[in-house]
């Protein structure tokens, strides 16, 4: 069997496991995006984005770079000024919440940065246990346990003592997707969990997504450039461009949509033909 | 020629950094003694193995180094007060400048620069890594206050490590002293150290001890404001190192002059 064969059979699979969009649609919402704008300075990055996600979805985040992908990710994570009103993660509203609150929002989420993150003075099972050293009382032993387990669903068991720094690449970033579940979320963030990875290993990184969903019922949200990643794994795909959602549905429907500005995307077109020349010289002119 | 618009506008730019630079130092500062007084209600009780391994890094490892050049400075002072008071004859009387000048002057602020050039970098160079790494937004997102977990520890550390470093180097300092001017004065050490206690009040100590504890104060601040403002890679962790050696040193030499200033008036 070559690769492409096993890549397309787990396709397969999955798009077989695919829960059918009426029961997705019965489903609570995990993640609630309510008209959000946002702007660096005088330049806004997004415009009205409006997205739901829901209970055990995955739903991949895509567009062209700088797009917004990695802003729109750290305002659903908290890691942007809280604005009443405009997301709901788990039915709480981030910009209402007082810090208390917040702070236990947090502990019922995971977040795996896209160059891991880990903390480069810690092994990897130090990291892993972090989150449960600070945030709880358990007793060593407990989170030794824990923290094995979560590295073994990630395939690391046995390589809890190294440091981050003997990592190869796609281990560290299955260390951190272990450290972001060790405390059982019930929603986890991926951004750009492919990138700089090879194919296999990024298959591979694939399979523990739909691992974790299918295992552990989180609902995943993943920022990813990887066009066969996110036809892989997505139950819906959103693709921002230039700060604003182009499309928000199902793979198939995204897939076989008309929108040119989407197949553009999807098949890595270069959009320079598209160009309006006047608008291409007012921007070499630098307004 | 530069344009003097522009020169001014500088200027104007750089006062509304700096502002805004000890603003965000003042509620970095505040913050950290919050989650100090705070933290348990949280459930996040600044740890206090991460503040003695900050002690141990800061102090104990800077005690060889710290004894070096406090008996350095007391040779250094015994020599030259011997030297200037021996133009009035006045030798006898070497113990009361260099006890002052030790306990007030020269303890804190060359333990003060000593931990600055030491241990300042360290802090700045390890948050800037931390910031460009994302291992600060890592602590936000998991809901560890990365106030609470990276500049609480060190902010206590300092401001314990430094007066105690302090408190050594007057006893290095005056030893060595005392071993210089009772050797070349022919008198007995014990009648060295008898002057030298008669004359030192306690509030020459103190004043001594509370700058020291204000230096530790701005060499944390300095470190992780420097730190956490880190822009561009591995280039950006130099600079900020660098800056945040220059202004704690700067900041510790200005604050000992008003401090000098305002406790003499
Ligand atoms: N801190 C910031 N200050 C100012 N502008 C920013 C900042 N962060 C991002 N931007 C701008 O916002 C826009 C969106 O950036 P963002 O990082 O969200 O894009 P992205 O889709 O994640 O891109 P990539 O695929 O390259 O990671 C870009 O034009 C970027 O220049
Ligand atoms: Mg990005």
């Amino acid at each position: 069997m070559t690769m492409t064969d096993a890549h397309l059979s787990a396709e397969a699979i999955n798009q077989a496991n695919r829960p059918s969009a009426a029961e997705i649609a019965s489903r609570r919402k995990v993640i609630e995006v309510d008209s959000l704008d946002w702007s660096f300075g005088p330049r806004q990055v997004l415009f009205d984005i409006n997205l739901d996600v829901r209970e055990g979805e995955i739903m991949v985040i895509m567009g062209g770079s700088g797009s917004g992908k990695t802003t729109l990710l750290r305002h659903l994570v908290g890691l942007m000024p809280p604005m009443p009103g405009k997301i709901k993660l788990l039915g709480k509203d981030m910009g209402a919440l007082s810090r208390m609150q917040l702070l236990e929002l947090k502990r019922r989420i995971g977040v795996a940065f896209q160059f891991g993150a880990l903390f480069s003075s810690m092994s990897v099972s130090e990291n892993v246990k972090l989150p449960l050293r600070e945030l709880t009382d358990l007793e060593e032993r407990t989170m030794d346990i824990m923290a094995n387990m979560k590295l073994e669903v990630c395939n690391l068991s046995g390589f809890g003592h190294l440091m981050p720094s003997d990592l190869s690449g796609g281990m560290m970033k299955r260390a951190s997707i272990a450290r972001a579940i060790v405390m059982d979320p019930k929603l986890i963030f991926l951004d750009e969990p492919s990138s700089g990875l090879d194919p296999v290993v990024s298959s591979a990184l694939d399979d523990l997504i739909l691992k974790l969903r299918d295992a552990m019922d989180i609902s995943v949200v993943v920022v990813s450039h990887d066009v066969e990643s996110a036809y892989k794994i997505a139950d819906r795909i959103t693709i921002l461009d230039k700060g604003q959602i182009l499309i928000s549905d199902r793979v198939d429907a995204v897939r076989n949509s008309t929108n040119e500005r989407v197949q553009n995307l999807l098949h890595r077109r270069s959009e320079q033909a598209e160009i309006d020349p006047t608008e291409y010289l007012r921007r070499l002119a630098g307004d | 020629m530069a344009n003097p618009a522009k020169i001014f506008e500088s200027i104007g730019k750089r006062t509304v950094a700096g502002l805004d630079e000890m603003g965000y130092a003042a509620a970095i500062f505040f913050e950290a003694i919050y989650w100090t007084l705070a933290g348990w209600r949280y459930r996040q009780p600044v740890r206090v193995s991460a503040t003695f391994a900050a002690m141990m890094q800061f102090g104990v490892a800077a005690l060889p180094i710290a004894t070096l050049l406090a008996a350095t400075i007391g040779l250094m002072l015994a020599i030259q007060s011997l030297y200037s008071l021996s133009i009035f004859g006045a030798q006898s009387y070497a113990y009361f400048g260099i006890a002052f000048a030790v306990v007030r002057e020269f303890s804190p602020m060359i333990m003060g620069i000593l931990i600055a050039g030491r241990s300042g970098s360290a802090i700045a160079a390890r948050l800037a890594t931390m910031s460009i790494n994302q291992e600060v937004d890592a602590l936000q997102v998991m809901g560890i206050n990365p106030v609470r977990f990276l500049v609480s520890p060190v902010l206590i550390a300092l401001v314990i490590v430094v007066p105690c470093l302090a408190m050594w180097a007057n006893l290095v300092s005056l030893t060595a002293a005392g071993l210089y001017v009772s050797a070349e004065l022919n008198q007995s050490f014990g009648a060295y150290v008898n002057d030298t206690i008669e004359v030192l009040q306690t509030g020459d100590v103190w004043q001594g001890i509370g700058k020291a504890a204000l230096f530790g104060i701005i060499i944390a601040l300095v470190g992780v404001v420097n730190g956490s403002t880190v822009q561009g890679g591995a280039e950006g962790v130099g600079k900020v190192t660098t800056r945040s050696v220059v202004m704690s040193i700067s900041l510790i030499i200005v604050a000992d002059m008003i401090f000098g200033f305002m406790t003499t008036q």
